[in-house]
């Protein structure tokens, strides 16, 4: 080896042809760890009426995409303090909408998801508007 | 010193440069917005901007599956390019009887279009069992002649001098290719690799053609798929050609300069 040249073994490494692959690697790596441990279906929320107050017992449904269409994929029941949660969603496309006798109906909400049955905690409640409202 | 101030080359060159990445620009915004392209007055700027039509492209088609289909066949042809290529610009670069007319031949058949030869080369494929494989896929584009000219251009420029030494040393011509004339023409071994893959991985006719499975399918055939599958998403649409488009960007970004000394090697003598 001459004097003041890298080692091989640091020329063979650290090179453009091998760091940005690995780079690449390693984000794929990282994406896909964190894929497989958020997967799980989860949708969890809120329901509130217009004024804002939880509703309890309100029928929340989520809608998946099939092809070209939206299909009713599975229906969940909120609690005493409006929350409700949804297990078994396996799409990546999906819309939730709530509705509740004697108080009204939410808009359909269109929820994007990063990957496949990513686990989601709505930021935004589903807002139950009376039929002259919606 | 230079002897003229650079700024104003350096200016026009930014201007071409814009001019040529508009339409880049475009491609990727209209890919994170889905905003329709014939909207007037256009945005400038992304809207907005969200990256689920590339989550769409993901699960509407088997993308994973084509883009694997089209790295293990650009793969083949990478280093088949390089191999034949090397063997074949070496020979080129040698004495023999009829060097003249095998150049000339050369030279006639980069004037054929493969559109003329695609039904022997499916017959040739077919005969050997190829049809709807990897190896069928790679076969025609395992050397290309252009690349053949650039590995000859390359070590025309190798001193005559030093391939004598090495038969003097006991070197053998495949040794001589391998330890002497490879190591002197990194330029021309980036340009084959930029050039076999980008037109391996953009190849659209041939895949068509052999592969009979939609499981052998490549990212080309894949975006014909999508587009009958899909009639109306124009940001799924773009964020599919960024994605076929970014492999073959990556590998010239990192290899630009081997590519253009490559292309240029040859190009001046002495």
């Amino acid at each position: 080896m001459i004097a003041g040249e890298r080692p091989l073994w640091r020329r063979a490494l650290l090179n453009r042809f091998v760091l940005a692959p690995a780079a690449i690697a390693v984000a794929v790596v990282a994406w896909n760890t964190y894929v497989s441990t958020h997967n799980q279906g989860v949708i969890a929320g809120r329901v509130v009426d217009a004024a804002g107050a939880p509703v309890s017992g309100a029928t929340v449904v989520l809608w998946i995409l099939n092809f070209t269409t939206y299909v009713e994929k599975s229906r969940a029941t909120t609690d005493d303090a409006g929350r409700f949660v949804i297990t078994d969603n396996d799409s990546h496309n999906i819309r939730l909408a709530a509705e509740k006798a004697g108080i009204g109906r939410s808009a359909r909400v269109p929820v994007r998801l990063y990957f496949r049955a990513e686990d989601i905690e709505l930021s935004e409640p589903l807002v139950l508007l009376a039929a002259s409202q919606g | 010193m230079h002897r003229y101030p650079r700024w104003p080359i350096h200016a026009a060159l930014i201007a071409v440069s814009f001019f040529m990445l508009v339409p880049f620009y475009w491609v990727l915004k209209t890919s994170v917005t889905g905003e329709n392209i014939f909207a007037y007055p256009p945005a400038v700027l992304p809207k907005s901007p969200h990256p689920f039509y590339y989550v769409d492209v993901w699960y509407y088609i088997p993308f994973a599956r084509y883009f694997l289909n089209s790295v293990v066949v650009s793969a083949l042809a990478v280093i088949a390019n390089v191999v034949f290529n090397a063997m074949a610009g070496y020979a080129l670069t040698q004495d023999f009887p009829g060097k003249r007319f095998v150049l000339l031949l050369f030279l006639s058949c980069m004037m054929v279009p493969f559109q003329a030869t695609i039904i022997p080369a499916y017959l040739i494929t077919g005969r050997l069992g190829l049809l709807d494989s990897y190896w069928g896929l790679a076969l025609p584009q395992l050397s290309t002649i252009v690349c053949i000219f650039v590995f000859k251009a390359s070590f025309d420029a190798v001193p005559r001098s030093l391939i004598d030494a090495a038969r003097i040393d006991g070197l053998s011509d495949w040794r001589i290719i391998w330890k002497v004339m490879m190591p002197l023409a990194t330029g021309a071994i980036a340009t084959n690799v930029i050039l076999a893959f980008i037109w391996s991985w953009n190849n659209f006719l041939w895949p068509l053609i052999v592969t009979r499975s939609a499981e052998m399918q490549t990212l080309p055939l894949g975006l014909a798929r999508f587009l009958s599958y899909q009639e109306d998403t124009t940001g799924a649409l773009y964020a599919f050609c960024i994605m076929v488009l970014a492999p073959g960007i990556l590998l010239f970004l990192m290899a630009q300069k081997e590519f253009i000394r490559g292309l240029t090697s040859g190009a001046t003598k002495g």
